[in-house]
C-alpha cells in the first residue's frame, strides 16, 4: 500500500514543546526531544511493539497508570513526563527486577562494553541490589548453531530474537520454551538454528545472550574499531560495519539503512569475513612456470599479462564480474579499448540484450527503489529466488505482505521460498522466462487469442496467467482477471532476475518484459518500476561503466565502432573456433572447458579454483571487499562507496592500481616512441573514482563526499536526464521458442543458492552450509525412476553428467529437475541411480562447482 | 449443590440458580418448558440490535469475569459496520476459588447458548466461541450435546428461529493456562499461539480475535442476559445496590462447614454469605482473613465481615470482587503458609512474558520460602512488600497485580504473624536445611 502521509504535531516531554510525526511511538517522538527512554524489547524494526520489558514506562498527563513509551503513539497536545519521582522508581524496579536473574559476568562477557543492559543499569537502575537468593540456572554455553552461542542465564527474555524468526526471517523456528521464570528462547525440538537470516538475533539481542560463534572471545569493545563499508557478496550490497582489530576483520554488523538493507544482513554476509583471512586466499601474483603456478613478483607477473594482452591485440577477450568496483570496470574497459585495442569487453558471461535494450531496461524513469517494494500495491517476482540471488530483498518483500498487505505474485520455474507469502504462485518451465513474459504481456494487453499458445509454450495455464494478472491489477484472483485496467495505474514493482534476459534470445525476453511494463504503465510513476536482480554483484555498476560489449561508459555508443564484439556469451566459442587466444578474468568465473580452449588466461582473482589452477597462466592477487577503495552501483541505482576498513593482505595491491600498471605497460609495448602513451593518469582511487565520475553521463558531478556512507541514487539526480534514450515499446513480440521436448526425459532448471560462492566454502565457520550437489525433484518422478530421497544419482545427458544426491520436493512441477550447477546445460536430462562407488570421494566443498 | 438466595428472601428471588437442580435442565426441552430461549424469539422477533443494547445498558449488568465493567457498555464499543465480528465467552474459570461457571455449564447449558445468542445479536457478531478451560472436560461434553440439541432445532446457526440472524458456535478446550484466562492471553490462544497477553490498547473491541472486533464476556454475564430480557433492564437493575446490579453466584470454599455456591442479591452483608449460607468456620475458629473475589483479591480480616457484598463496598475495603469467589482461611492456617502457596501458583502460571510479573514471582517466592523456614530477618518482609509494590501497576496484564496485591495485603494486615514466624522457624531450624512446610489443605474439616 502507498506510503502513508505523515502529520506533524506538537507535544509535551519534561516541559519541553517537541514537534514529532502525529502516532509515532513516544520512545521514538521523545528522540526528537533529546529525551531518552530506555528499552529493551523495543526495536521499530521488528513491527509491532510487545510491550514486554516494561522499562519503558513513563507517565502521560490523563491517564493515571503508567505507559509503556515503546506502544503509546504520540498525540497532539500529549504531555508525556520521563523524569517524575513514580517514573523512576518503575524504572528502576524493573532494573532492579532484570538483573534479580542476570548473572554479573560483565568482565567475560563479549556483549561488556557495548552492552544495552549494562547502560542502562548504570543510567536508570538504583544501583543496589536486594537479592540474595540463588539465581536461574541453565547448562552454558551451548550452540544455539554453529554459529550462534546461547547463554541462557545472560537472557532478559525481551522477545526480539523469537519476534525475528517469526516476523521478519519467517523461518519460525524460535519460539519461548517453558512459562515464566522457567522460559527459555530455543527452538522447538532443540535442532540448530539454521536460516539464511539468522545472525541477525546476534546483532538484535540486548545482553549477551546471543553471541557469535566466530566472533567469541576474539575481541573486547575497547580493542576494536568500526569501519563502514558496503558488502559485495551479492548484489543487494547491503551497508556494513565492520569491526577491524589490529588489521583484521573480526565482524559484521549491519550499519543500517533504510534505502538498502532495513538494518538486516543475511548470514552469508555476516560471517563470510572469515574468508579474508585464511591461507587459502591468493595474497600474491603467480606466473606458470614448468606447469606450475609459482609465486613471482608483481614486475614479473605484470609484465606477463601486459606482454600477453600486448600481443594478442585484438584477439584478446575481457570479462569482468563479482564485485569488481566500477572504477575497476571503467579502467578495465579502457585498458581492452585503449591500449589493448580490443573490442571484446563483457561483464555478462551469460550474455544478454544489447545496448538498445539494456538502455530502455535500466532507464531512469523505470527504475523502481528497494524501498518501494514494501509500500507498493504490487510486487511481482519474476525469473528470481531473492533469497538465494539478492538475500536481503527477500525480506523486505516480506515485511510488505505482512505489515503493509502488499500483494505477491511469484512467476518462477523453481518453487520459492515466498510461495506461501504470495496471492498467487505460478510456475513455468525451465528457460521459458521469454515465453512467459511474452503470455503475460498479451494477457495484459488483452490479446485473448495468442495467450493460450503463449501459455503452453511457457509451459504454464491461462488460469495462472490470469492469477498474477489479477494481482497486478488488483482484482480478487478468480473474478475473471483480464487485460482491462479499469482500476488505473497501479504501485507495481516487478523484481526480475537478470537470468531471464541472459543466453541467445535475451533480446526477445526483454522485450517482453518492457511490453510488461508499458501496459501496466510503470514508466514514469513513483513507486512503481523495475527492480532487476544482477547475477554479478555489481552487475549494473559494471555495465554502466562501460564493461559491455557493445556500450561504452554510460551506455554510450562504443568507441570501436563498427567491429564486431564477442560478448560473454559467445565466448567460449569465439575461443574455440581460434579468435581469441587470450582472457583476462576480472574477478569473473568461466568453467574448465573454456579455460583450455585459451591460450593464455590472466586472471584477477581472490582464491584458485581448480580450473584456475589447471589453466591460468598470470594470476593476480584480488583484494577483498573490506580492503577496496571504490563504488558500487546498487541494482536500483543507488551508487555506494566502499572504503578500506583494514590494509591489504600481503602483497595484495589496489585493483585500481593493478588496471593503471597494466595499461601504462601494454602502452608502452605498443608505442616505443612514447612510453607514457598508456599511462592512465590515475595514481589513487579518488582518482580512479573521478575519472569514472566523469566519464558516465549520469554520474556527472558525483563526489566521493557526495556519496558519504550513504550512497546517492543517480535516477534521481538531474543528470539522470543524460541517459541514452532507447525505444521502451512495446514491441511486436516474435513467436518465441516452446519449452524444450524432454522426450521422456526430465528438464534440467538451475539454480545458485545464497551459500554458492568461494567465500563461504572458504570461511571455517561458514563451510557447513556449502551444498552438497542435489536434485530437487517431484515424488513422482523420483518414483518412476526407481529413485528416493537421499539416493545417489547421475543427472545429465550424453556423457555430460554430475554426481548428486536426491532431495524429493512436492512443489517442484512434474517433469523438471533443479540442480545447483552451472555445468550443465539447459536441455533434457536423466536421472539414473549412481553405482555404488567404494570410498565416494567427498568433493572439497571449497572447490565445488559454483 | 444447594442454592439459596439472600437471607431476607422475599428482596429477591434466585435468578440465574432458580430451579437449577431441576432434573434434566441441561436438555433443550426441560429448558425450553419452563420458558428458555423465549427471550430469543422476543429478541429477534421484536427487538432491533439498538433496543438489546438499551435493556443491557438499563440494567447495568457488570461483568462478572473479575474486572466488574458494565456489559452494556463494552457492547456499545463494538464498531458498526460490515466486518467480521466475534463474541467469545469466556469459560476459562481458572482463578482459584472460582467454580460458580462450571455448576451453571452443566447444570443450564442453554442458558449461556441462549445469553450468547443475544449478546452476538446485539454486538452484530456472527461467529462465537465458548473457551472453556481445559480440566472442563464434562462440561464442554454437556455444552457439547446442548449445542447439537440447539442446531437442530435452529438455534444456532443460519437463520436463527427464521430471523436473518447467523451465528456459529464452537466450543473451544483450553489447554490449561491460568493466563488464557486472561482476556488477550485467551485470544492468543484460540487463534492457536502460545497464550501470552497482548498489549492493550488497541482493545478486543476494537482489534480482538484475528483482528476483528470481538466482544468477550464471562460465562455468568452471558447466561444473565437472557433473564435481563425477560425482566426488562429496569427491573433487573431494581435488584441488588444503584452501582452493582443483580445477583451474584459466589463461590465460598476454604475454612467453612457449607462450601459452595450461592446466590446472593448484591449487597448482602458479607458474614450473612460467609456464616449465614456457608456455616462459617468450623465449631470453636474463627475467621482470620478471607479473600472476597477469588484468590487474587487483597485479603480482608475478620474485621471486614460486615462489608457489604458490592463492588464499590469491596473496593471501598481495599480490595475486590473480582470473580465472586469467597475463601475463608480461619485462625488455624498460617498466614505465611497461605501467602507462600499463593505466590508459588502465580510464579507457575506467570507467562513470562513481561519483566515485572515474571522475576517479582519468583522473587516473592524465594522469599516467602525463607520466611517460612527461618532464614528470613524482618527486613526481608520490607523488601517483600516493596516487590510487590514495584509489581502493581507495572506489568503487561494484570496477572502479576494478582499475586503483588494479596501477598501485600498479607504481609501488611499480619505483620506481626509473618515476624512470629520467622523467629519461631528460625529457633527451630536455627542452620535453615528444614524442608520446606507442606501446602495448607484449606478444606471443610481437614484444618479443625
Amino acid at each position: 500500500m502507498p506510503r502513508p502521509e505523515i502529520h506533524m504535531i506538537t507535544f509535551t516531554v519534561d516541559g519541553r514543546e517537541v514537534r514529532a510525526p502525529e502516532n509515532a511511538m513516544l520512545v521514538d517522538a521523545a528522540k526528537l526531544g533529546d529525551v531518552e527512554i530506555p528499552v529493551f524489547c523495543y526495536e521499530p524494526k521488528l513491527g509491532q511493539p510487545v510491550g514486554a520489558c516494561r522499562m519503558c514506562l513513563v507517565e502521560i498527563e490523563g491517564i493515571p497508570k503508567l505507559q509503556t513509551g515503546c506502544s503509546t503513539p504520540v498525540k497532539d497536545g500529549m504531555v508525556v513526563i520521563t523524569q517524575s519521582e513514580r517514573v523512576k522508581e518503575a524504572q528502576e524496579a524493573i532494573v532492579e527486577f532484570l538483573l534479580v536473574n542476570h548473572p554479573l559476568d560483565c568482565p567475560v562477557c563479549d556483549k561488556g562494553g557495548e552492552c544495552p543492559l549494562q547502560d542502562i543499569s548504570f543510567g536508570w537502575g538504583g544501583g543496589r541490589s536486594r537479592f540474595i537468593e540463588p539465581k536461574r540456572h541453565f547448562e552454558k554455553p551451548l550452540a544455539l548453531s554453529p554459529l550462534i552461542a546461547i547463554d541462557r542465564e545472560r537472557c532478559i527474555l525481551c522477545y526480539r530474537c523469537v519476534r525475528f524468526s517469526q516476523e521478519i526471517s519467517e523461518d519460525y523456528q524460535l519460539i519461548l520454551a517453558e512459562r515464566s521464570a522457567d522460559t527459555y528462547v530455543s527452538t522447538f525440538d532443540g535442532h540448530p538454528y539454521v536460516a539464511p537470516f539468522s545472525g541477525n538475533i546476534i546483532e538484535l539481542c540486548p545482553v549477551g545472550a546471543l553471541t557469535s560463534q566466530p566472533y567469541r572471545f576474539r575481541a573486547r569493545p575497547w580493542d576494536i574499531e568500526g569501519a563502514g563499508s558496503v558488502c559485495t557478496l551479492c548484489p543487494a550490497q547491503c551497508n556494513v560495519e565492520l569491526t577491524v582489530r589490529d588489521e583484521r576483520v573480526l565482524r559484521v554488523l549491519a550499519r543500517q539503512h533504510p534505502g538498502v538493507d532495513d538494518g538486516w544482513l543475511c548470514d552469508k554476509g555476516r560471517f563470510a569475513y572469515q574468508s579474508v583471512h585464511v591461507d587459502e586466499r591468493i595474497t600474491r601474483p603467480m606466473v606458470r612456470e614448468g606447469g606450475e603456478l609459482r609465486p613471482v613478483s608483481w614486475e614479473r607477473a605484470l609484465d606477463e599479462a601486459a606482454g600477453a594482452l600486448g600481443r594478442a591485440g585484438a584477439q584478446s577477450a575481457v570479462l569482468a564480474g563479482g564485485g569488481a568496483t566500477n572504477e575497476e570496470g571503467y579502467l578495465l574497459q579502457r585498458l581492452a579499448r585503449e591500449a589493448v585495442g580490443t573490442p571484446h569487453v563483457d561483464s555478462r558471461a551469460g550474455g544478454g540484450p544489447g545496448r538498445e535494450l539494456a538502455a530502455a531496461l535500466g532507464a531512469p524513469a523505470l527504475q523502481a527503489t528497494v524501498p518501494d517494494l514494501e509500500h507498493a500495491h504490487a510486487v511481482l517476482v519474476l525469473e528470481t529466488e531473492p533469497v538465494d540471488d539478492m538475500p536481503i530483498v527477500d525480506l523486505r518483500i516480506r515485511k510488505g505482505v505482512r505489515r503493509n498487505r502488499v500483494r505477491l505474485a511469484v512467476a518462477t520455474p523453481r518453487p520459492s521460498s515466498l510461495d506461501r507469502n504470495a496471492d498467487v504462485s505460478v510456475r513455468y518451465a525451465p528457460g521459458c522466462g521469454e515465453a512467459f513474459v511474452a503470455a503475460l504481456s498479451a494477457m495484459l494487453g488483452g490479446e485473448g487469442k495468442n495467450v493460450d499458445e503463449l501459455a503452453s509454450s511457457a509451459g504454464t495455464t491461462v488460469e495462472a496467467l490470469r492469477g498474477v494478472t489479477g494481482v497486478l491489477r488488483g482484482v480478487e484472483v478468480g473474478e475473471g482477471a483480464t487485460g482491462s485496467d479499469e482500476a488505473g495505474p497501479r504501485d507495481i514493482v516487478i523484481l526480475w532476475g537478470e537470468r531471464l534476459t541472459q543466453g541467445r534470445r535475451g533480446a526477445a525476453a526483454a522485450r517482453g518484459l518492457l511490453n510488461v511494463a508499458a501496459r501496466l504503465r510503470l514508466g514514469g510513476r513513483e513507486g512503481a518500476g523495475l527492480l532487476e536482480v544482477p547475477v554479478a554483484a555489481n552487475g549494473r555498476g559494471l555495465r554502466e561503466a562501460g564493461v559491455l560489449h557493445d556500450a561504452g561508459p554510460g551506455l554510450s555508443e562504443p568507441p570501436h565502432g563498427e567491429m564486431a564484439a564477442i560478448d560473454g556469451l559467445e565466448l567460449p566459442d569465439g575461443l574455440a573456433r581460434g579468435d581469441l587466444t587470450t582472457l583476462l578474468l576480472w574477478d569473473a568465473e568461466v568453467d574448465a572447458a573454456t579455460l583450455a580452449a585459451a591460450g593464455t588466461v590472466i586472471a584477477h582473482a581472490a582464491f584458485l579454483t581448480d580450473a584456475l589452477r589447471a589453466h591460468a597462466t598470470v594470476v593476480l592477487p584480488a583484494e577483498s571487499y573490506a580492503e577496496k577503495e571504490g563504488t558500487v552501483t546498487h541494482p536500483d541505482g543507488r551508487v555506494q562507496r566502499l572504503r578500506p576498513a583494514i590494509g591489504r593482505q600481503g602483497g595484495v595491491r589496489p585493483g585500481w592500481q593493478v588496471l593503471a600498471d597494466l595499461m601504462a605497460r601494454v602502452g608502452a609495448t605498443q608505442d616505443p616512441a612514447d612510453p607514457g602513451a598508456g599511462d592512465p593518469r590515475v595514481l589513487t582511487g579518488p582518482m580512479a573514482s573521478r575519472q569514472l565520475f566523469e566519464a558516465v553521463p549520469v554520474y556527472a558531478g558525483l563526489t566521493l563526499e557526495e556519496l558519504g556512507g550513504r550512497g546517492v541514487r543517480w535516477p534521481a539526480r538531474e543528470q539522470a536526464a543524460a541517459w541514452p534514450r532507447a525505444d521502451a515499446g512495446p514491441f511486436g513480440l516474435e513467436v518465441p521458442p516452446g519449452p524444450v521436448k524432454a522426450n521422456g526425459d526430465l528438464r534440467l532448471g538451475t539454480f545458485r543458492s545464497i551459500w554458492a560462492g568461494p567465500e563461504v566454502g572458504h570461511s571455517p565457520a561458514l563451510r557447513f552450509l556449502v551444498p552438497k550437489p542435489r536434485v530437487e525433484m517431484a515424488p513422482a518422478d523420483a518414483q518412476r525412476r526407481n529413485v528416493t530421497q537421499g539416493d545417489h544419482v547421475t543427472v545429465g545427458h550424453n556423457g555430460a553428467a554430475l554426481h548428486a544426491t536426491v532431495v524429493l520436493r512436492d512443489a517442484v512441477p512434474r517433469g523438471t529437475v533443479f540442480v545447483e550447477t552451472d555445468a550443465l546445460r539447459a536441455g533434457p536430462v536423466d536421472v539414473r541411480k549412481a553405482p555404488p562407488r567404494a570410498g565416494p570421494p567427498a568433493p572439497d566443498p571449497a572447490e565445488a562447482p559454483s | 449443590m444447594s442454592t439459596t438466595t439472600a437471607s431476607n428472601g422475599e428482596r429477591a428471588q434466585p435468578i440465574l440458580f432458580r430451579g437449577i437442580d431441576e432434573e434434566g435442565l441441561h436438555t433443550l426441552e426441560v429448558y425450553r418448558r419452563r420458558g428458555g430461549y423465549d427471550s430469543l424469539k422476543r429478541v429477534l422477533d421484536a427487538m432491533s440490535p439498538a433496543d438489546v443494547l438499551a435493556e443491557l445498558q438499563a440494567s447495568g449488568l457488570r461483568g462478572r469475569g473479575g474486572a466488574g465493567f458494565q456489559m452494556g457498555k463494552k457492547v456499545s464499543f463494538m464498531p458498526a459496520g460490515q466486518m467480521d465480528k466475534y463474541l467469545i465467552c469466556n469459560a476459562d474459570e481458572s482463578e482459584p476459588g472460582t467454580f460458580k461457571d462450571r455448576e451453571l455449564m452443566q447444570k443450564s447449558p442453554h442458558m449461556l447458548i441462549e445469553g450468547m445468542i443475544i449478546a452476538a445479536y446485539a454486538a452484530g457478531a456472527n461467529r462465537a466461541f465458548i473457551y472453556i478451560r481445559g480440566e472442563y472436560q464434562a462440561q464442554a461434553d454437556i455444552l457439547d450435546a446442548a449445542l447439537v440439541e440447539a442446531q437442530a432445532e435452529g438455534l444456532v446457526g443460519e437463520r436463527i428461529l427464521d430471523s436473518d440472524f447467523e451465528l456459529t458456535l464452537v466450543v473451544h478446550r483450553g489447554a490449561g493456562a491460568y493466563i488464557c484466562g486472561e482476556e488477550t492471553g485467551l485470544l492468543d490462544s484460540l487463534e492457536g499461539k502460545r497464550g501470552n497477553p497482548r498489549l492493550k490498547p488497541p482493545f478486543p473491541a476494537n482489534q480482538g480475535l484475528y483482528q476483528g472486533p470481538t466482544l468477550i464476556n464471562n460465562v455468568e454475564t452471558l447466561a444473565t442476559v437472557p433473564h435481563i430480557i425477560r425482566m426488562g433492564g429496569a427491573e433487573y437493575a431494581k435488584v441488588g445496590t444503584e452501582t452493582s446490579t443483580g445477583t451474584k453466584l459466589v463461590s465460598v470454599s476454604g475454612n467453612v462447614q457449607r462450601p459452595g455456591n450461592y446466590e446472593v442479591e448484591l449487597g448482602t452483608p458479607s458474614r450473612e454469605i460467609i456464616y449465614g449460607l456457608a456455616g462459617g468456620p468450623p465449631e470453636g475458629r474463627t475467621v482470620k482473613l478471607w479473600f472476597p473475589g477469588g484468590s487474587s483479591a487483597p485479603v480482608l480480616t475478620g474485621d471486614d465481615l460486615d462489608v457489604p457484598y458490592d463492588f464499590d463496598a469491596l473496593a471501598k475495603a481495599g480490595s475486590m470482587l473480582g470473580s465472586g469467589a469467597i475463601i475463608v482461611v480461619d485462625d488455624s492456617v498460617p498466614v505465611v503458609a497461605v501467602a507462600l502457596k499463593l505466590a508459588k501458583f502465580y510464579k507457575h502460571e506467570s507467562c513470562g512474558k513481561c519483566t515485572p510479573c515474571r522475576e517479582g514471582t519468583r522473587w516473592t517466592v524465594s522469599m516467602l520460602e525463607r520466611v517460612d523456614n527461618g532464614l528470613a530477618t524482618p527486613m526481608d518482609l520490607d523488601i517483600m512488600a516493596s516487590v510487590q509494590e514495584q509489581i502493581i501497576g507495572n506489568c503487561l496484564c494484570v496477572l502479576g497485580d494478582a499475586m503483588a496485591m494479596p501477598i501485600g495485603s498479607m504481609v501488611a494486615k499480619f505483620r506481626d504473624e509473618f515476624e512470629a514466624h520467622i523467629e519461631a522457624a528460625r529457633t527451630r531450624n536455627p542452620f535453615g536445611d528444614e524442608q520446606p512446610s507442606p501446602d495448607p489443605v484449606l478444606v471443610q474439616g481437614a484444618a479443625a
